[in-house]
């Protein structure tokens, strides 16, 4: 089992100081990412989702820390623990970029406008392999051309700013697979680009998956991209995990109010307009008052005095767990 | 890149026309001409309107605005700047006589203050909330708000008089014999001036560092796995030079039009000095003269700074 893992994230607190307030942005976090496999990360805006990505690459901002748990990848060269690491160490370094790489949710500003596109990619390479200048262009070339990119002899020396947005996300992507990464973590990947370009990076990265036995975190909000291009789901709710499992556990047999709450919140297409969709009530709260117990029993329908209490997490099968009161009772009723 | 350039040379052949010619209109505004600057005060009495009439016609001041306006103009394109009053030496000459100590101080403090500047607004930005920090700040703040004239007084009270560390003022004397005895007169000057700038160049790379620092690009490059100094030089520093080589590039007029207040305090014998003794005497062709030099070396900059930045930052249009 555990050869087939290639990061296990456990228990995982990860805080943001500002002006002496505490901000648990990830409380108690763990998930395994399997290798070849795609992690699905679903959840509102401020639930800690890039927060968790942030984590494993150690590129938190200043005034953050990871309080607890561990991060642990799986490497060829035996286990390490990410999180013990020096952040800008270079042991961290040399895993960044080279092992685990990272595609943002914004490919307009994620580039560095002064320089070439190639020149930009090349860098990785300058940093984690050994190849000559001359060969770091070939590679260059040979990475835009798997990208689907036409004619990447120039494009390799043209600017962002020459790029349209679903070419520039391609580019970050041929970036961050240039050293083939053993895991890549995907920041709402499309997020910023037309839906009719986000097929064309999802198959991309499907691509990728396959060929290069990549394992994938996706993170994103989008129901529907789960449900075409991960194989695992981990839903977050203000920091933590609520529900997680295969993809058939989650969206099938969701046992998490917010789960459900979330599906039913999902415009259907072809069902017309008179569809019934559901809103959650309530906004998510403000990360410095959180409820005591557990996260969304404000907003939940199902909450009662139990919910006061942080529920742990629960195994409903193997490969599916919950972190809910009463998820038993609902699942009966419904 | 060549058309871009040729353009720009083209559009300010224009722009400099106009100038020159509210320059000469500016002459034309003030009182009195280059007759009654001619005869000494005491002789007032004695010429006659006739012999002033014939010395303006001899002159050619009798002449509409508009033809003088021309035939100066046409003068100064071939290099003839005309006669200073007071003396009547060749301008061409008086300029090109003081031009070197101009250029002397100028670079001194243009190439001092850009190195220096840089490197501690780098290491401000850096250090952002640090003791050193606030430090550079404070001085940054007081060079850019104190007046040149003080702290030149100031820095020669202190430098020359009471410690006598260094020389009070002038450049080239007597009994210099070659060209490096002179290195004690310029440092003064040199780094009062520089001080000025770099207070700027600082202020601006700090907050250009701290802008571009902050940009998502920084973060693409430590995800990377780029090392730190890398990240902070290629990424970061590079895209915070453009507003830095701007606000340098204005500073390149002080090449030739001298810093007219740092010249008369050390009493620096360049064209801004120059130009203070014309504007007493009332030398309104040198005045002219240097007026138009400057703006000459304004357009000039600004052209050389649209050249650096379309080469320094590939999103500007060539256009």
């Amino acid at each position: 089992m555990a050869n087939d893992l290639a990061l296990s994230v456990k228990d995982l607190k990860t805080f943001f100081y500002t002006n002496k307030r505490c901000n648990k942005a990830l409380n108690g976090v763990s998930f395994e990412i399997r290798k070849g496999k795609t992690l699905g990360v679903v959840g509102e805006s401020g639930c800690g989702k890039s927060v968790t990505a942030s984590s494993i690459m150690q590129l938190l901002p200043r005034l953050s820390r990871i309080e607890e748990g561990s991060i642990t990848y799986h490497s060829e060269r035996g286990d390490i623990r990410i999180d013990e690491l020096e952040r800008d160490g270079a042991e961290m370094r040399s895993i960044r970029g080279e092992e685990i790489a990272m595609i943002f949710q914004d490919p307009m500003t994620a580039l560095n406008p002064v320089y070439s596109v190639g020149f930009q990619i090349g860098e990785a390479l300058q940093y984690h392999t050994d190849l000559t200048k001359k060969q770091r262009g070939e590679r260059v070339i040979e990475l835009l051309t798997a990208m689907g990119i036409p004619s990447p002899g120039e494009r390799a020396k043209q600017f962002p700013h020459n790029y349209s947005g679903g070419m520039r996300q391609r580019a970050m992507i041929a970036m961050a697979m240039s050293c083939n990464p053993k895991i890549l973590i995907a920041d709402e990947p499309t997020t910023a680009l037309d839906v009719t370009i986000q097929a064309q990076i999802f198959n991309l990265m499907n691509k990728l998956k396959s060929e290069n036995d990549t394992a994938i975190m996706l993170i994103t909000h989008d129901m529907g991209v789960i449900a075409e291009l991960a194989d695992d789901v981990a839903v977050m709710y203000m920091g933590n995990i609520v529900e997680a499992g295969t993809v058939d556990d989650v969206l099938r047999r969701p046992q998490h109010p917010y789960t459900r709450a979330l599906l039913d919140s999902i415009p259907i297409l072809g069902r017309g307009r008179d569809q019934d969709i559901k809103s959650i009530r309530g906004a998510t709260p403000d990360p410095y008052e959180r409820p005591k117990g557990c996260q969304f029993a404000p907003r939940c329908d199902f909450a009662t005095d139990a919910c006061e209490v942080m529920p742990t997490e629960e195994a409903v099968t193997d490969t599916h767990r919950v972190m809910c009161h009463r998820y038993k009772e609902i699942f009966e009723n419904a | 890149m060549l058309t871009f350039i040729l353009r720009r040379i083209l559009i300010t052949i224009p722009m400099l026309l106009i100038i020159s010619f509210l320059v000469y209109l500016g002459l034309e505004l003030t009182p009195g001409d280059a007759v009654s600057h001619m005869i000494s005060p005491d002789l007032t009495n004695t010429v006659t309107e006739e012999q002033m009439a014939a010395m303006r016609e001899s002159l050619g001041l009798d002449k509409s605005f508009i033809e003088r306006y021309w035939s100066w103009l046409t003068h100064i394109v071939q290099g003839d700047f005309g006669h200073s009053l007071s003396g009547g030496v060749a301008i061409s000459t008086i300029v090109l006589d003081r031009l070197p100590a101009t250029l002397e101080l100028s670079i001194f403090a243009l190439v001092f203050s850009t190195i220096i500047g840089c490197v501690l607004g780098l290491l401000s930005a850096l250090k952002r909330g640090s003791a050193t920090d606030s430090a550079l700040t404070v001085v940054g703040m007081l060079g850019v708000s104190i007046p040149e004239f003080f702290f030149g007084l100031v820095a020669i009270l202190i430098f020359a008089l009471n410690l006598g560390w260094l020389p009070v003022g002038g450049r080239l004397l007597p009994s210099y014999d070659s060209y490096w005895d002179h290195f004690p007169n310029i440092i003064l000057p040199g780094l009062v001036l520089s001080l000025m700038m770099t207070a700027g160049v600082m202020r601006y790379a700090r907050s250009a560092m701290l802008d571009s620092l902050s940009r998502e690009f920084i973060r693409t490059a430590r995800a990377k796995g780029l090392p730190q100094w890398r990240i902070i030089l290629y990424h970061a520093f590079r895209v915070a030079l453009t507003p830095v080589v701007v606000l340098i590039g204005f500073r390149l007029p002080t090449l030739i039009g001298g810093s007219v207040i740092i010249e008369a305090v050390f009493q620096w014998p360049g064209i801004g000095l120059e130009f203070i003794g014309a504007v007493r005497g009332s030398d309104y062709p040198l005045v002219m003269s240097i007026a138009l030099l400057s703006v000459l070396a304004v357009l000039l900059a600004s052209l050389i700074v649209d050249v650096l930045t379309a080469m320094i930052d590939p999103r500007v249009r060539l256009g």
